[in-house]
């Protein structure tokens, strides 16, 4: 098995005693990114944070009660502390008004505290430092193995695996409640969902991902596992379960080049896996499909494009009607759109003596027809002054179909001419 | 020199260090207020990635460069989220947890891979992750101190523009004040005591030095000055507990006691406050409790004698009537019933264990029917204006009434 982990890690030139780290960073993020999913669309990443921060002081007091790392006593330490922390932090808003940010700030950070100086004072006869608590120690979950069924293998994969496998099925038996709850908790709950045993359940399950990854990344990079996937395939897809599956997928690409990237530069593998997944956040934002800010902007650009050529053809089209010579293009961008028109046959002619040609006559007559018909029953409709209806007409006079020119012009009564008293092109 | 057997040195530092609890405390309530408590915390995880750059480009270790440098990427973390927001379908508490862990994701690596990549003097850069005040210089000190007072005088300045924003944006905006320029003034100030406060409390705790000092202070007044001023005295505080537990034991990093400190004062306020606090709430709610059973029980009696003419009632049937139990009344009820004859309010009637209200207690019975007939009518008129009134936390609904009798 070690020999596949090992090919797996062979890109990054590391060896295979690597795979065991990598394949337990896999696993944890994986766990992270299902619960997080979840936590995102609730909009409870801040109890993601919280609970991250609030899990070492439950997980310090285990380890010095005799608990191993990874073993049943520091899970059961992490879920006490984590459901403390949302019990305060509710308590807080409910019992002192106070709002849950600023609750779960004093009540995380507080727990945080209480951690650290017990790992300060007390954690140096139990092998836990302030260090390996805030950016985690992957590199040596390899040599810290117990026996399952014959195989040697990492205490902290083993915990992960058994963590992430438990998630999984209760994701999968719970997961229309999950989702009744998510989206609509009012009608989930007049449904007969349990919705607050539910959310604990989540909360709980949280607490189990973030102790299944302590050992691995630390309590607070944690955070970067449950939310940033998350966020990254809600910008991606849709629907609920696409996002359970990208976020997993982007969590296990995230921890594999986040841990080969660190080993490359000789530094921490759960900052470098952060770095990663914020990286592949930043792609997200960046290309995703529709929303994307690059498909926007290009979806901008591409109506402002069209605006520009759409206002040089009526330009043109205005000026045959009075008989005059057309302005010449103002700027690079009206000239840019002259030039497109013309090399797609829309205008014939060079510059200074331009003529429409019978295609670009057309879709000019219909730019201008959309602007006069508005103009007309902007005039009809809205009781503005006749020298305030150019702007908005210049504005829709894009946006307008065939379908809707037709209905304003039986509206208007065919044969009207606009308030300005100039013809209406037909239809074509 | 010494002063009482501290070194001069140590009491600079820990003048320094006040300082800026005071200035957090004070910034930090206008955050608060502006519901902005937790802005702050992205701008200080990304803190420890700054300080590494700044190590990294100049090859320098004091106090000036790094916190200059930490200032330069608190600002691009705040700038980052504010692109989040904007150009993204990502929500608030999202975009700051992504925030808040890449850039400490970034730190971390940047902070291990220093040492390890042999740059020479590297050492000391984890100090800025947990707070470190004992190695601090009196240099360091008077900046720190310099910097604070002139963000605590920069919120005096601006107070009344602040409070406006924080309690009425859309208000403000609509009376023409700037609320974009003052919205960034404050996050400007955040960003910079969550510079400064790096030294007293590290990356990862010193939002805490921002967020419970004022939510404490909130506990104990309802006026803006006295809580930046109780909210700042409140971060002194406990900025000088961490600076003397730094002095006392060194292994032990600043930034978690700053904040034990702080939570402790915020917990005995939370209970403890004269109007907010727990234990306040809790009496004001037995006490109007206890006046509503009262209340109930004076009706059943005026009911029974109204009923009964003067054969007068028993305690056992108006009891049991007034706590909706045909066994018997409930503690509650007996309580009420023991106070209503304390008060004189009822009094044995003629025959047995039979009792009457006194001309005193009928009038006081027949004021509270009329007064509770007045709210059903403002309950049916204006329903919204009353349950408006209730929301404020008041088990029962007399307070209202007064309003609704006009």
């Amino acid at each position: 098995m070690s020999t596949i982990l090992g090919a797996a890690a062979w890109w990054g030139g590391v060896t295979p005693m690597h795979g065991w780290n990598i394949a337990t960073a896999v696993v944890v993020s994986a766990s992270c990114a299902l619960v997080g999913t979840l936590l995102v669309v609730r909009r409870m990443s801040l109890f993601g944070d919280a609970i991250s921060h609030a899990v070492l002081p439950g997980i310090a007091l285990a380890v010095l009660a005799g608990g191993r790392p990874g073993g049943p006593l520091v899970f059961a330490g992490a879920v006490a502390a984590a459901l403390l922390t949302v019990w305060l932090t509710q308590g807080l808003r409910d019992a002192g008004g106070l709002a849950e940010d600023a609750g779960a700030g004093v009540v995380y950070t507080s727990l945080f505290a209480v951690g650290v100086v017990i790992v300060t004072l007390w954690g140096s006869g139990v092998h836990l430092d302030a260090a390996c608590v805030l950016s985690g120690n992957l590199a040596y979950v390899a040599f810290d193995t117990m026996s399952v069924g014959g195989w040697e293998l990492p205490r902290a994969f083993v915990a992960g695996g058994a963590v992430f496998g438990l998630l999984a099925a209760a994701a999968l038996l719970t997961w229309k409640l999950q989702v009744y709850t998510a989206f609509d908790p009012a009608a989930a709950a007049a449904a007969g969902v349990p919705v607050a045993a539910v959310t604990a359940g989540l909360l709980a399950a949280t607490a189990l991902a973030t102790v299944a990854s302590f050992d691995a990344v630390g309590v607070i990079l944690v955070v970067a596992m449950l939310v940033v996937p998350a966020a990254a395939a809600q910008l991606l897809v849709r629907r609920l379960h696409h996002m359970v599956l990208v976020a997993i997928l982007l969590a296990v690409v995230g921890a594999w080049l986040g841990y080969l990237a660190a080993w490359r530069w000789n530094t921490n593998d759960a900052g470098m896996i952060a770095v990663v997944l914020g990286l592949e956040y930043l792609v997200a934002a960046l290309l995703a499909p529709g929303d994307g800010v690059v498909s926007r902007v290009a979806g901008r650009l591409r109506l402002a494009w069209r605006v520009a050529c759409e206002d040089r053809l009526a330009v043109l089209w205005r000026a045959e009607e009075a008989g005059g010579a057309a302005l010449r293009p103002r700027s690079v961008v009206e000239w840019l759109a002259a030039a497109w028109l013309r090399a797609g046959g829309s205008i014939d002619g060079r510059s200074g003596g331009e003529r429409l040609s019978p295609r670009g006559r057309r879709a000019a007559e219909m730019v201008v027809r959309s602007h006069r018909l508005w103009e007309a029953w902007l005039g009809r409709h809205a009781e503005l002054p006749l020298d305030h209806l150019h702007p908005p007409a210049e504005w829709v006079e894009h946006h307008l179909g065939a379908a809707v020119r037709q209905r304003i012009e039986a509206e208007l009564g065919s044969g009207e001419s606009d308030p300005h008293g100039r013809e209406i092109p037909p239809e074509a | 020199m010494t002063f009482a057997g501290i070194p001069h040195n140590t009491l600079v530092v820990a003048a320094g260090v006040a300082a800026v609890g005071f200035a957090a405390g004070v910034v930090g309530s206008l955050a608060v207020l502006r519901k902005r408590a937790l802005v702050g915390d992205a701008a200080a995880h990304a803190t420890l990635a700054g300080v590494a750059c700044a190590f990294l480009a100049t090859g320098r270790r004091d106090l000036a460069t790094l916190l200059l440098g930490a200032l330069a990427s608190a600002i691009v973390a705040m700038g980052a989220l504010v692109l989040v927001r904007r150009f993204t379908r990502t929500r608030d508490d999202a975009a700051i947890a992504i925030v808040i862990s890449v850039s400490f994701g970034l730190g971390i690596a940047l902070v291990s891979g220093i040492p390890r990549w042999g740059f020479p003097g590297s050492a000391g850069l984890e100090q800025f992750l947990l707070g470190h005040t004992a190695a601090l210089t009196v240099r360091d000190a008077a900046l720190l101190a310099a910097v604070s007072v002139g963000s605590a005088a920069l919120v005096g300045l601006a107070l009344k523009e602040a409070t406006l924003v924080a309690f009425d944006a859309a208000f403000a905006a609509a009376t023409g004040w700037p609320v974009t320029l003052i919205d960034s003034l404050v996050v400007a100030l955040v960003a910079t005591m969550v510079v400064v406060g790096l030294p007293a409390a590290g990356a990862v705790l010193v939002t805490a030095l921002l967020v419970i000092p004022p939510v404490a202070a909130r506990q104990w007044t309802e006026r803006v000055g006295p809580m930046l001023l109780l909210a700042g005295a409140i971060g002194l505080t406990a900025a000088l507990v961490g600076v003397a537990a730094s002095a006392a034991v060194p292994r032990l990093p600043t930034g978690p006691l700053v904040v034990l400190a702080a939570a402790a004062i915020f917990a005995a306020s939370f209970l403890a406050a004269p109007e907010r606090g727990w234990i306040a709430r809790r009496l004001r709610a037995a006490r109007l409790e206890r006046e509503w059973t009262k209340g109930r029980v004076l009706d059943r009696c005026l009911r029974e004698a109204d009923a009964a003419a003067d054969a007068g009632f028993t305690r056992q049937e108006v009891e049991a009537a007034a706590a909706g139990d045909r066994r018997g009344g409930s503690r509650a009820t007996s309580r009420a019933w023991d106070s209503l004859v304390h008060e004189g309010t009822l009094a044995p009637a003629a025959g047995g264990d039979r009792w009457r209200l006194t001309p005193d207690g009928a009038a006081a019975a027949r004021e509270r029917r009329r007064r509770l007939e007045v709210w059903d009518r403002a309950f049916d008129r204006a329903p919204d204006d009353v349950r408006a009134g209730l929301t404020i936390d008041l088990p029962a609904p007399e307070s209202v009434l007064g309003a609704a009798d006009d």
